[in-house]
């Protein structure tokens, strides 16, 4: 799906977190959004996902406008930093869960619901742990059932925020090859917020980075990882990623 | 080698506050405990047995728990919309509602009692109300279950309110980019995240409750068969000097009580283990 | 933020505005009726004869030798359960043995026994039918009907409150300042009073409130031991029940009101504590 973003601005009370943004991400890329804390990136996305409300400005899904729509009607795949898994569920009853939240109508039956979470732990290639309670997994482990559960709803697009930033390095590395499997999969267009510009410029189709100010979030440069190293746009880009 | 019963601790004190602390607790709870047992194995389980084993003794123990269930039941839904409501919302006199559940701690109970027996008496204000409709509190069971609510009501609050603070918000919003309602995401992640805390709470107002006598002796018109407590059958059999049989029922209640408590316990332990943390 | 273009957006994790306001409504309604009203109802009764009526009924010997009785009762009472809940919590926190938490049940035992079964074991092992009991009426020292017994049950209700908001307290601190102050050559009580104590003041306090709450209302327990004897062995509580029985309304309420302003100014406290110390309190309490 093609995400457009036309002039969001957000405002907490009188902070300004993001400065009036604009960014055209095409249908299936995958999309790092790169910058330093303050750099309003995780705003940026949660507005994507619907959990915050733009102060201006509109959001484009496949050019209709998806602003006024609710978290529960975007349908947006969301992988936050905690992960957020249900400790009280089984990883199975964690994956169904948005399937089970349906509305009866358009519930799938149990078997049907049995059948894709199967399937979906076969994707994060951990078949035989839907048994068992998050407390019971790794980190890694966490995150990619997270990543499940996220795809169960059959998401119009993906969104993590810093979903390797709980890991030590050895499983990040891991974990970046896994994303892109995952993407290249499912085709999803998918956006995920980072610190780490390895991790962005090793991962992304698309890098977009932000730098912060008193005046909000702003976007410094979009381009691909190569342009970006090769062509920095402004000093700022040029000291973060050389840092 | 056996670990020593004490590890050694560079810490002054150890004789002075084990000294302390066991003798206390030997004189003012676990001798006069001993004793309510010693007093239950001389006069022998056919003679407890005996006692316990009537009409009246049996309809007050029933009442006893019957009604302190219905109202720790009651406090469990009420205590958890208030923990909610007092942690969640912001809004004028919320400081004084907080301060407010803890008033049953503070206030005395004979005091409660007759306060709420001058309230829901036919003659009071809510009582005046209800018997408009043709509806009889003090001095039935009703004015039981009230005077026990009451003496009940801060302890799930008190339990469940640092444990809602507590729930991240991200797995709220989980919930909700998972297409869940809000209703859904209450019933289904946040109920069952509170559901150890809030038991706690239950179990605690629910022993509370089995054991007062106070708030609930002057509201409650004490017929016997009918709005006689357990509590009031000891003091009855006390006043007669009838030692054996107050020790009885004593041992009974104690007993329920313990077995509550304890099956409480297990539950709790249960579904601790398996929500995994401990 | 006039310029927001929908105004329907309602964060992931709230409720909607009409469900807010009814779960608002039925907390206040519901502590109303359970608590506000109760507690009106006290101070209307008191002063249904006016002030004066009031006033004079507390002035009566009864009342006034009730007071003195349960002012007594916790001068003795609360300082021996607070000594009793620092020893207990030092000993329970400073050192590692087997069966603390055993120990920690045992100390918690009162709160799930009702109060007139505890009276109910203090007459049996002090009572004048017992061995103990019948030895020291002989020597002239009776416990039950008189004093000592009516403390022992008042410290029998309340003997976890101060130890139970110690323990989590002194628990969270750890041991590292007390080790500090000894390996500086502090003796044992020096650092207890010059390190310990001025850290879990405010939790001492706490704890001690609520301990005295207690130990002035205590109805049950007392109500087995004392015998109820005007003038001797009948405290507050119990003569608002001898009153209100003899239908002497005014009088019964107005000492009641005595008592209910004692809630209230230890409620007030409590929040006042709870606002301003809140670091050095326990993180949650249960009672």
């Amino acid at each position: 799906m093609h995400i457009e973003i036309d002039e969001i601005s957000k405002q907490f009370g009188t902070t300004a977190a993001l400065h009036p943004v604009s960014l055209s991400l095409p249908s299936g890329a995958l999309v790092a959004l790169l910058g330093p804390s303050g750099s309003g990136k995780t705003t940026l996305l949660r507005i994507l996902g619907g959990l915050e409300f733009p102060t201006s400005g509109r959001v484009l899904f496949d050019g209709q406008d998806a602003t006024g729509l609710s978290v529960q009607e975007r349908r947006a795949g969301f992988v936050f930093q905690s992960y957020a898994l249900f400790r009280h569920m089984t990883v199975f009853d964690n994956i169904a869960y948005g399937l089970n939240a349906r509305p009866r109508a358009s519930r799938p039956t149990r078997a049907e619901i049995a059948r894709r979470v199967t399937k979906l732990l076969e994707l994060i290639q951990l078949p035989d742990i839907g048994a068992r309670y998050p407390s019971q997994l790794s980190g890694g482990q966490r995150q990619r059932v997270a990543l499940a559960r996220a795809l169960a709803i059959e998401p119009r697009m993906l969104l993590l925020d810093e979903p390797f930033g709980a890991l030590d390095a050895k499983v990040r590395k891991e974990l970046r090859q896994g994303l892109r499997d995952i993407h290249d999969t499912t085709g999803l267009t998918t956006v995920f917020v980072t610190h780490d510009q390895d991790e962005a410029m090793e991962l992304a189709d698309l890098v977009v980075v932000m730098s912060g100010s008193s005046s909000g979030g702003r976007i410094e440069q979009i381009g691909k990882p190569q342009d970006i190293r090769a062509r920095p746009a402004t000093p700022f880009v040029r000291d973060f990623i050389s840092a | 080698m056996r670990a020593p019963l004490i590890h050694r601790s560079p810490m002054p004190g150890l004789g002075l506050s084990m000294g302390v602390t066991l003798t206390m607790l030997s004189i003012v709870v676990l001798l006069p405990i001993g004793a309510l047992l010693l007093k239950g194995a001389t006069y022998g389980l056919p003679g407890i047995w005996d006692t316990v084993n009537r009409e009246r003794v049996w309809s007050a123990l029933f009442l006893s728990f019957r009604l302190s269930l219905f109202a720790a039941l009651f406090n469990l839904v009420f205590g958890v919309l208030l923990a909610w409501v007092l942690v969640r919302y912001r809004f004028p006199g919320r400081r004084i509602l907080d301060a407010a559940v803890d008033l049953p701690f503070a206030l005395p109970t004979a005091v409660a009692g007759i306060s709420l027996t001058a309230l829901y008496a036919p003659n009071g204000f809510f009582g005046q109300m209800a018997a408009e409709i043709g509806w009889k509190i003090a001095y039935t069971q009703w004015g039981i279950f009230i005077a026990l609510v009451f003496v009940g009501l801060p302890f799930v609050t008190r339990t469940v309110q640092p444990v809602i603070e507590e729930i991240e918000r991200e797995v709220e919003e989980a919930s909700a980019t998972l297409g869940a309602t809000r209703l859904h995401t209450l019933r289904h992640v946040i109920l069952p995240m509170l559901a150890p805390a809030a038991l706690t709470g239950f179990a605690l107002a629910l022993a509370r409750a089995v054991g007062e006598y106070g708030s609930v002796i002057f509201i409650a018109g004490n017929i016997p068969l009918v709005t006689e407590i357990a509590p009031l059958l000891i003091i009855i059999q006390l006043e007669e000097f009838n030692y054996d049989a107050a020790a009885a029922i004593g041992i009974a209640m104690l007993l329920i009580s313990f077995a509550m408590l304890l099956v409480i316990n297990l539950i709790q332990v249960w579904s601790r283990r398996r929500i995994g943390y401990v | 933020m006039s310029d927001t273009p929908n105004i329907r957006f309602r964060s992931a994790t709230e409720e909607t505005p009409t469900a807010r306001w009814v779960l608002i409504g039925l907390a206040f309604a519901g502590l109303g009726i359970l608590v506000f009203a109760p507690l009106i109802a006290v101070f209307v009764e008191a002063l249904a004869d006016g002030v004066t009526a009031s006033l004079k009924s507390l002035a009566s010997p009864d009342a006034r030798d009730a007071i003195r009785l349960t002012l007594t009762i916790a001068a003795i009472a609360v300082p021996l359960n607070a000594a009793f809940g620092i020893a207990a919590a030092w000993f329970i926190t400073k050192f590692d043995f087997t069966g603390k938490a055993f120990l920690i049940t045992l100390i918690d035992l009162p709160f799930s026994v009702s109060p007139v079964v505890a009276g109910l074991c203090i007459v049996l092992m002090f009572g004048a039918n017992s061995a103990l009991g019948g030895w020291l009426v002989a020597q002239g020292y009776p416990i039950v009907f008189a004093l000592p017994g009516i403390i022992l049950a008042t410290m029998f209700v309340t003997f976890p409150f101060v130890a139970r908001e110690l323990i989590p307290v002194m628990i969270e601190q750890g041991r590292a300042e007390e080790e500090a102050a000894l390996t500086l050559g502090a003796s044992g009580w020096r650092t207890f009073w010059t390190v310990t104590l001025p850290n879990i003041r405010w939790a001492l306090l706490y704890g001690v409130l609520l301990c005295n709450a207690r130990a002035m209302g205590e109805f049950g327990a007392v109500a087995v031991v004392s015998g109820k004897i005007r003038g001797q062995t009948a405290t507050m509580p119990t003569t608002i029940e001898m009153l209100y029985q003899e239908y002497l309304s005014v009088a019964a309420f107005s000492l009641a009101a005595v008592l209910a302003l004692l809630a209230l100014l230890t409620l007030l406290l409590k929040t006042a504590l709870e606002i301003r110390h809140a670091d050095q309190l326990a993180a949650t309490h249960r009672h």
